[in-house]
Order: C-alpha cells, then structure tokens, then sequence
C-alpha cells in the first residue's frame, strides 16, 4: 500500500513533530509513505476568505501532486474536510478537474479515520503515562463524522486514561482568520473551552487539529495554565509526545 | 428608504468589542446558554417516545419549506383568497415604509390610539413602534421579554428571548421606575412575582387597546389562518381583545396545510425551547362571525416582502425556509460571547449573519458573514437543514468578488496565494519564518506579541516552533 502523506502548512511551519509522528505510525503499520515534495497549502484560507478563484488554483496544485496514491493521509480534519468536501465541489463545473477532484478526495482521509476505518489498527506504538482529555475539532466531528476513530485509538495508547471535558464538540473559537480578525471575541470563546479542560483536570488536551491546538494552548497558557500538555493526537499514538 | 439606513451591522467588530468586555452581559449570557442547549438536546430527545428520529423529521420539515419556497406567489394567491373568504382584509408591503403606512390607517380608519403588540420581528424590521408612537398611537409591548426592553428603550437581543441580555437586576430597576415603586433586591425565585406585576399592569392596556398587533408563525394557505405559537398567553389577548387585529409577517411564512403545519410543530418549538408543545398554540381565521362573542371586528394581514422575494431562485433560497426558531443563535460560540445588539439589525447570530446582509445590503453589513468560526453548529442544530455556513461563505464570495474586502487583505492574500503555488520559493520562506518565529520566542518557548496578528497575540502565547519546518527535516533524514 502506497500512500501520501499530506503534511499541512500549519504542521510544517509550527509543529514539525506532528509530521514525522504521522509517518511513524503509518510506516509501522506497514505502508509505504511518500511525503510528494511540493506540498504546500490546501488553499482553505483562500477558500474561506472567499476567494474562489485562488481557492480553486491551489486545489488543482494539490491534486496534481496527490493523485496516483492509493490513499492520501492528512493530520488533520480540517484539511482533509477541504480535501475531501471543498475540492470537489470547487470543481466540479470544470470538465478537466472535476473527475481528478472526487478521485482524490474519495482516497483522502484524516489520520485517526485512516487508521481505525481503513487500516483497522489494534495496537499502536504509544505509552502515555496520564490522563487525557479530547477536542473534538468542528470541521472533523462536523464534516466528516470524526468522532469515535480518535478516543478507539487512544484506548490503544498503554497507560492512558481517557477523561471526556464538558461540551467536547463546542467550538474552541479558533477559525483560522477568525481568531485574527475578531481576536477579542475568539479570546472569549476559548475561554470557555480553558474552563472545560480545567474542570476535567486531566493531564493533557488532546486534538487532531493543529490550529485548534495552537489555539488552545495560547490561551491555557496566557491563563497562567503551565501544566496541562497540549498535544496532537498523532504525537500521542505514536509515542512522541514530549513528557 | 431601506432598513439599511438604521443598520448598526457596519460597527459590528467594534460593538463586539464592547460586549465582549460587558461584564453583566457576560454575567446573562453564561447563564442562558447551557438553559437554551440543555433544554433543545432534552426536547430533541424525546422524539424517540413518539417514535421519531430527529434527522428524518428535519427533512420532512425542510421538505414542507422546500415546497413552499419554490412556489411562492401561487401559495400566497390561495393564502389570500382564503383569508379574504374568511373575513380577513389582505394587504402588502413592499418594505418597512410601507408596513408603516399601512398599520398607521388603518389605526386612523379605526380610531386606534392605542395598540397592544405581541412579538413581531416584522415590527422590528419597519422600527414600527417609533412610527406608531409619533403618529400619536401608543404602542405597548405585552411578550414580558419585549415589555422589558420597551422600557429600556432597546431592540431585542434574541428571537425568542427578547431580554436575554438583562441580568435581573436590570429588570428590577426598570419595573420599579415605571411601576413607581423602590427597587429591592431580587432572586430567580422571585421572577414570578415580577412577570404577576407585569401581568397586572398589561392587562389595562389589553382591556383598553383598540387595535392589536402579532406576528405569525406560519400563515396557513389551506385555511387563510394565522398561527401563533407562543408561551405568555399574551398573544390571545393581542389577538383577540381588541377590536382590530393586525397580523404583520413575512410572504414566505406560507405553509400548505394544517396537516403541515402540524409536522412543522414537532420541531419549533423542541428546537426553540425544547418545549414539546407550546403552552399556547392558536389558529386565527377571519374576523369574529354573527353568532360568536369573541374575536375581532376586523382582522387585517399585512404581507411583508422587504427583500424576500428577491432571495427565491436566487443561491439564497435556502434561507426563507427559516421558521424562526433561533436555534442557530442559541448554539453559535459567536452569539453566546456577544449577546445579540453587536449584531447591528433585528436578526442576531448565524441567521443574521445571513439576512442582514441580504435584506440592508451586502455592503452594509460586511464583517457579518465573517463572524463564523466555521464550526457549523448552526447548521447541524438547524430544523429545516439550512446550511448556514454555506450561505455565509456565499456571502463572503460575493463580498470578494466584488472588491469589497479591504486592499490589505485581499493584498495578503494574493501574495500568500503567489508563493503558495511556488513550492522552491515557500520552502526558502517557511524556513526563514520558522527560525524568525523562533527567535521571537522567549526562554520558555512562548510567542507573546506577535506583529502580524496582533489580535490573536493579545490573548495568547504563541507556542513557538522548533525553527525548523517539517520539510527541511524530512528531507535531512532522508539524506542521512
């Protein structure tokens, strides 16, 4: 099984770890992963900002470099929801794309769905010594049902607990450009999301979600909240989370 | 003159602003949330005794909307003919002038120097208690929620919940001004008590008022009925005390049928307030017959347009099959951090984010379609499928097509999207901004002011990357 590992700017620029946790845990489970070397942005903020035009050149660039994989793997739902939802129907009244998009976006799944709906994994590699709780990020939960995949695999994890925070699936008010342009009312909501996880008091936040993660942290930590961990859940699976 | 004109929805980042930092707003919008959420999952739930499924009914729902929304004109033709052969008087009106206009004559026609309202968001959208109040007419609201916020001297903040945003100290001030009384300190506890001395006071004005004036839920084509759903027990006085009853809704409130109507009743109010029925569900045809002792000499349906009908047809058809439930509002992380004045016009939240726009002008009310997270909890809670975010980001195209957006921004985006589609040059800058974020990092790996996005720096730390991107390290491993 051939596969491509689709990185997002997001990981590459902030979080390398998160990648090369991604590429562990698809290489042990016994694919052969290729990173296609010019990679660079789904083009979701384009998308969002409503820039069709732009949107839609930067969905061609990563179909051109994703096809011919048997699978394409995301860590994140967010970008596999562009992926998977937005592509093809940014193209679908367009003859020579709209075929190439569903192909792609039929193959293309986020991590947790990849390795529990299609690789069906029974063990992964991780230790994680504490517990943990799960933010189910919007366009995931929302757009592409993910919500059992992540807390299956983390019952996987050796020595994790997993303790679920009130109002999991609210939003953490990120948003991408959301969080920049209406930055004091972003602030508000995620204060909620702070108290939930400190009501729950576990260990470490976890999410599959780079920028809901950023997110959150940003905000634990000016909260003066030094002790919960932050994590990916690919950094978790795969036993790479710094402790 | 359009609504546009008394929009606030152009100050919507800086009145966001203010009502983020309202301590008693916060205080009143902490508490209702969990009551609005909690109580629509409970309502949702009990579907199942009746042996329904949520999802299957909403498509139902959205199939009975569906249906109206594309024949419009031919189920408002029957509509009238209905509600003329009932007794009704059927007029229409192209905006809220011509709303004003006809309530104001008719109140002449009758000698109406009162009249006793129940909730209209039509009302709202024609400002009409400021015209009935300098055509010498006194209009007084009798839903509690909008009594109190009449004595404010405010608009509503929610739907449903007119007064949502007042803390009940608040309340208690205002009741004790008017009610000329000293204030005291008041409880929950105490909230029935307060609604009695509402009550008390209401009930001279529905005795007195000469004409009355509600909206409608639906408009029922097959009878030419109005239906009211409310919980006060308000609405049956507006509608039936007074001597002439004016019903002021929007044309695509249509539904064929009652046996619709009664579909379209499992989700209202379950999604509004988790209320499996309403306490007061009426149906209102004509006017009072020869041999009844209740009911109005005349009734008279006032049929808005105001930009409804251009959306039929239009990418924006989806948004008249709303049945006003809030909802959306109710479940939005937006709404519950502002309360619903930051919006600018009558509609608050993810549905006002849509028809503010469309109904005062796109170019009014630009930030709107941008105040979405994208979490599309809206969506998802929504009783009649409409995809909100969707819409919203429609918006948002348009707003970009048309050269809308501010030079800067499209200018970032442009650029961000050139060197996106060049994977050389984007390599050599995510590597340079990896170490540049880096640096600006301090001892303990945090990014506290961050130049680029300010907004986003002033209430976090920016967990500071390694100072090298993914791809440089990949490509070292795989060198080694």
């Amino acid at each position: 099984m051939r596969l491509a590992l689709y990185v997002t700017c997001l990981v590459d620029l902030m979080r390398p770890a998160i990648g090369f946790a991604s590429l562990r845990l698809l290489e042990e489970a016994g694919c052969e992963v290729v990173v296609p070397p010019g990679q660079t942005c789904c083009g979701q903020p384009a998308w969002s900002a409503g820039n069709r035009p732009l949107a839609r050149d930067l969905a061609k660039k990563a179909i051109a470099e994703l096809e011919g994989y048997d699978y394409v793997v995301i860590p994140s739902g967010s970008c596999s929801d562009q992926i998977r939802n937005v592509y093809p129907q940014l193209l679908a009244d367009d003859p020579a794309w709209a075929a190439r998009a569903q192909a792609v976006a039929a193959c293309s799944y986020e991590l947790s769905c990849f390795l529990k709906d299609v690789l069906q994994a029974e063990v992964v590699p991780g230790e994680f010594a504490g517990s943990v709780t799960y933010h189910d990020s919007c366009k995931g939960l929302r757009g592409l049902g993910i919500k059992a995949q992540p807390r299956a695999l983390l019952g996987k994890v050796r020595g994790l607990m997993l303790a679920e925070m009130p109002d999991c699936e609210e939003c953490c008010g990120f948003g991408g450009a959301f969080a920049v342009r209406f930055g004091d009312v972003s602030t508000a909501i995620v204060d909620r999301k702070c108290e939930a996880i400190a009501a729950v008091g576990a260990d470490a936040v976890v999410g599959g979600d780079l920028g809901c993660l950023l997110n959150i942290e940003g905000r634990l930590r000016r909260r003066g909240d030094n002790r919960t961990q932050v994590l990916h859940l690919a950094e978790v699976l795969a036993g790479l989370a710094p402790q | 003159m359009k609504a546009a004109v008394h929009s606030q929805a152009m100050h919507f980042q800086a009145r966001a602003g203010v009502q983020v930092a309202n301590k008693g707003l916060q205080k009143a919008l902490e508490k209702a949330k969990p009551l609005f959420v909690g109580k629509r999952a409970k309502g949702i739930a009990g579907l199942a005794e009746d042996g329904l499924g949520f999802e299957e009914l909403r498509s139902t729902c959205e199939a009975i909307r569906r249906r109206v929304v594309d024949d419009l004109d031919v189920w408002l033709e029957i509509f009238e003919e209905r509600a003329r052969a009932s007794g009704a008087e059927v007029l229409w009106a192209r905006d809220g002038d011509e709303i004003r206009r006809h309530v104001i004559d008719i109140a002449r026609r009758h000698g109406v120097t009162k009249a006793v309202k129940s909730k209209s968001m039509l009302s709202e959208e024609a400002r009409l208690n400021e015209a009935l109040s300098a055509a010498g007419i006194r209009p007084v609201e009798t839903d509690l929620g909008e009594y109190i916020i009449q004595l404010a001297g405010e608009a509503p903040s929610h739907i449903i919940a007119p007064a949502v945003h007042k803390t009940i100290g608040e309340v208690e001030a205002l009741f004790a001004k008017e009610h000329g009384r000293p204030a005291g300190t008041r409880t929950s506890a105490d909230i029935p008590a307060m609604a009695r001395e509402a009550r008390a006071v209401l009930r001279q004005h529905f005795l007195s008022a000469e004409m009355g004036i509600s909206g409608a839920n639906f408009l029922i084509a097959e009878s030419g009925s109005a239906a009211l759903v409310t919980n006060e027990g308000n609405g049956r006085m507006v509608t039936t005390l007074p001597r002439v009853h004016v019903v002021i809704t929007g044309i695509e409130k249509i539904v064929p049928t009652l046996e619709d109507f009664a579909t379209l009743m499992r989700l209202l109010p379950r999604s509004a307030t988790g209320q499996s029925i309403s306490n007061y569900v009426s149906l209102l045809t004509g006017t009072r017959g020869a041999n009844e002792t209740e009911g109005p000499e005349k009734t008279v349906f006032i049929l808005v347009d105001n930009g409804r009908a251009a959306l039929a047809g239009s990418d924006f058809s989806d948004m008249l099959r709303c049945i006003r439930c809030g909802a959306c509002m109710n479940h939005c992380p937006v709404y519950f951090s502002l309360g619903g004045h930051a919006y600018g016009w009558v509609y608050p939240g993810p549905m006002g984010s849509v028809l503010t726009p469309l109904y005062t002008g796109i170019e009014n009310a630009l930030d709107l379609p941008h105040a979405s997270t994208g979490c599309n909890q809206c969506g998802s809670v929504c009783p009649v499928n409409i995809p909100l975010p969707a819409l919203m980001h429609r918006l948002r195209e348009i707003q970009d097509e048309r050269g809308l957006r501010p030079r800067h921004e499209r200018f970032a985006l442009r650029a961000w999207g050139w060197l996106a589609a060049r994977p050389g040059l984007y390599r050599l800058l995510t590597r340079r901004a990896a170490r540049y974020l880096r640096w600006l990092a301090d001892d303990s790996g945090r990014i506290r002011v961050l130049g680029l996005a300010p907004g986003w720096s002033d209430g976090r730390d920016l967990p500071a990357p390694p100072g090298q991107t993914f791809h440089e390290l990949y490509a070292a491993r795989k060198r080694a």
